[in-house]
């Protein structure tokens, strides 16, 4: 120590101490901490960020759900995850994301609404996360997805806005292939043997043949694609609908005739639940939803059918065959403030552990992962009564992905034609006009709704 | 100035001393304004503010997927004209006609008729009394989730309680002829207390004197109802009348529960149909125009029935 000089000895931080700090807790806080904690050796890269997501109610959503605590101690995150009923979500986040705010910071990308959503820059590209090695390992799997699942969440350059949790596809449910056998009869394969097993076993056993849920715009569509029809002459590049040309009107009477006459009473209010009941009750022998939802049939713990309970593909109009398949992914919305912290949530929640925990210790039977798909030991799970469920699956993506004919669902005009097609459908089976008149309404009505959204329309 | 006489000094009030009055008066009036004036401005942001938001909205063709028609005035009767041309708004007005007459007129038959047996003054009455208010006080999807469990064939207690008695019954929700009876049974069972609870009250504040005085005259019960009873009465059920005329126009749990508008548009009142435009299809301004509508109706609605009904009654 120089002589005459006294060393004074500082209390608290200096300003250049205080400024690191502060620095420090802001990058944590936005969520770019990760970088600066690895550097700096920490064992919880998100320690004190929170996000927001929210999705619809489902067997995944809430099992995830229940597992946030996991990623939670994993990363020191908070996750709030809301879950609302389907419609409910659907509104709530159409309306939430139109304001391009930060309330949310990760959300479920509505099939339906895929289109509307990611057409109106709602969404984050994640194209930037993907690529970027630091933040998504190679090992991750980007392309371990089903590729007819994925595309919906790609816009015309390819860029992907979200990454599915669920890849479902519409089969038939026959909880009673019993009272088909026993009525001399196959399952069905195509329209005329279909509607012979249904005049054969209704009511037979008081098991009605056929039950089916209110969104006729989901259910009834594979039989207007099998007669020949389409909702739209060409989507996406041509969304005149068709809802009036002969093969609709016949596809709209051949259904509403079915819902008259084989289903419960009272089955133009049933929701899906309600649909999966009654066949989980032994009240209602085929329905033709996807899988994710009517898997309970198949469940020995619920279902009284359990032990009968057959999956096999919708049948073939005269015009092929159109099994409907649906997928709903995760995104980050383009208001969010903590899209690297949301991003990380999102390869957790549909990274290959999680999905493979889900496949195989809970009943998740939907998932989009090759790898889980083609595991050994799921696909022995999966075997239902002696029916592949997964080559079921991986069947009807593989017919909608070459025939393209799930097009016009993605569009984001289609709800407000659907809503037109779920009002018809109603109007026919209730006999309060016939099939003819109520597509021609239903036509005119969605041309005007087009028409107000801004679409262009032939003639 | 005054002039003294030897009597009591008359003053004549002058000019000035008025001037103080008419003053007071003022600053009166300006003290009760500057009071208001906090209430009216919350008033103006709650509900002013958002009224003239919608009207504004109303011409536009906002739509949520393309903001920037937000200020589009290029053609502001756009809307209002496809209204005029919408088949599904004049359905969804009809409909709305005849739920608002048959649930008003029927919760106030239900309330008057409950109303008149509470005050009956029985003990067992008083003691139920409560009872008759659970309806109402119930959050109105409870009352929903209720109705579609006793209207769902598959585990109504009714309809299994029908089959059981060899007369099954079909689905009234999904049943054309039905639905909106289904809807309007319903909300007279969620909504008879509020009418009822009026009745009730204007019944107890009813003087004796004219009821007393008609019996001495030797009227019945059934005339004493109708000509003493019932105009006393009438400005309470015009008042109730209104309320629930407006809460009618309301109605949205119900529908979106049980029939979500069907079968087809038996249901569908407007603002269902406004709700499906702004929220499923996201056509706020064409949403927006279907309110402004419905506003201005309701509005000349009771603004007739005021008139035309009264507020007066003569028991003479």
């Amino acid at each position: 120590m120089p002589e005459g000089k006294a060393r004074v000895r500082r209390r608290g931080l200096s300003r250049r101490q205080f400024l690191g700090v502060a620095a420090g807790a802001g990058l944590l806080a936005t969520g770019g901490g990760r970088r600066v904690w690895a550097a700096t050796g920490g064992a919880k890269p998100f320690a004190g960020v929170t996000i927001n997501g929210a999705m619809f109610e489902h067997t995944f959503s809430a099992v995830l759900k229940e597992m946030v605590p996991e990623f939670e101690e994993k990363t020191g995150m908070k996750v709030n995850l809301d879950l609302q009923a389907f419609p409910v979500y659907n509104q709530r986040a159409d309306l939430e994301l139109s304001t391009k705010g930060s309330a949310y910071d990760f959300l479920n990308i509505t099939f339906i609404y895929s289109g509307r959503w990611i057409g109106a820059g709602w969404f984050t590209s994640l194209e930037e996360f993907i690529k970027d090695p630091n933040r998504t390992p190679a090992d991750w799997g980007a392309d371990d997805f089903l590729g007819g699942a994925v595309a919906v969440f790609k816009n015309k350059r390819g860029e992907r806005f979200g990454f599915p949790w669920l890849g479902e596809a519409q089969v038939m449910t026959v909880a009673r292939p019993d009272l088909i056998q026993r009525a001399g009869l196959k399952i069905p394969e195509n329209y005329d043997d279909f509607m012979k097993v249904l005049a054969a076993v209704n009511d037979k056993d008081n098991v009605k043949a056929f039950v089916s849920h209110k969104t006729h715009h989901w259910m009834w569509i594979h039989f207007m694609q099998g007669f020949g029809g389409n909702v739209f002459k060409d989507p996406p590049e041509n969304l005149t609908p068709t809802l009036d040309s002969p093969q609709s009107i016949q596809a709209a009477d051949f259904y509403a005739n079915i819902l008259r006459s084989y289903c419960p009473e009272g089955v133009l209010s049933y929701t899906d639940d309600q649909m999966v009941m009654a066949q989980v009750q032994g009240r209602a022998n085929i329905s033709m939803h996807t899988m994710s939802w009517t898997m309970p049939v198949a469940d020995p713990a619920k279902s009284k059918v359990a032990d009968k309970v057959v999956f096999a593909m919708v049948p073939a109009g005269p015009k092929g065959l159109y099994p409907g398949v649906g997928s709903h992914a995760l995104g980050i919305p383009v208001g969010s403030k903590k899209k690297e912290a949301a991003w990380e949530f999102i390869k957790w929640a549909v990274g290959k552990e999680f999905t493979w925990k889900l496949a195989s210790e809970r009943d998740f039977t939907s998932p989009c992962r090759l790898s889980v798909l083609n595991h050994p030991d799921f696909k022995k799970k999966m075997t239902k009564n002696g029916v592949d469920l997964v080559a079921l699956s991986t069947k009807t993506f593989e017919i909608s992905e070459k025939g393209g004919y799930m097009r016009y669902r993605t569009v984001p005009v289609f709800p407000q034609v659907g809503d037109k097609i779920n009002k018809a459908i109603e109007v026919i089976t209730t006999q309060q006009m016939s099939a003819e008149a109520a597509m021609r309404q239903a036509q005119t009505q969605a041309i005007a709704d087009l028409k107000r959204a801004g679409v262009k329309i032939d003639g | 100035m005054s002039e003294c006489t030897g009597s009591i000094a008359t003053v004549e009030p002058s000019r000035s001393a008025s001037r103080p009055v008419r003053g007071w008066r003022a600053k009166r009036q300006r003290a009760y304004l500057l009071g208001l004036l906090p209430a009216l401005a919350v008033l103006a942001v709650v509900t002013v503010a958002p009224a003239v938001y919608l009207l504004v909205t109303s011409l536009t063709p906002l739509s949520l997927v393309n903001p920037e028609t937000a200020w589009d005035f290029s053609a502001p009767h756009r809307n209002y004209l496809s209204l005029l041309q919408d088949d599904r708004f004049r359905n969804s007005a009809w409909i709305q006609v005849k739920l608002s007459v048959f649930t008003v007129l029927l919760q106030l038959l239900a309330g008057l008729a409950v109303a008149m047996l509470l005050n009956a003054r029985w003990r067992f009455v008083e003691a139920v009394r409560t009872t008759f208010l659970i309806p109402m006080v119930l959050p109105p999807i409870v009352v929903a989730i209720i109705w579609k469990v006793l209207y769902t064939p598959d585990i109504s207690p009714i309809h299994r309680f029908l089959a059981a008695v060899g007369r099954p019954a079909g689905a009234m929700i999904t049943s054309p002829g039905w639905a909106l009876w289904a809807i309007i049974i319903a909300d007279v069972w969620e909504w008879f207390p509020f009418t009822m609870l009026m009745l009730l009250a204007a019944l107890q504040l009813m003087p004796d004197e004219p009821l007393e005085a008609a019996r001495i005259d030797g009227a019945g019960p059934w005339q004493l109802f109708l000509w003493i009873v019932l105009p006393l009465l009438r400005p309470t059920l015009l008042v109730a009348a209104l309320f629930r005329l407006v809460e009618s126009i309301k109605a949205f749990p119900l529908i979106y529960i049980l029939t979500e508008g069907g079968p087809g548009t038996v249901t569908e009142v407007t603002n269902y149909y406004a709700f499906l435009q702004a929220f499923n299809f996201s056509y706020l301004g064409f949403a927006s125009a279907i309110t402004v509508v419905m506003v201005a109706a309701t509005f000349l609605m009771s603004w007739l029935i005021i008139r035309m009904v009264g507020m007066e009654v003569d028991v003479e």
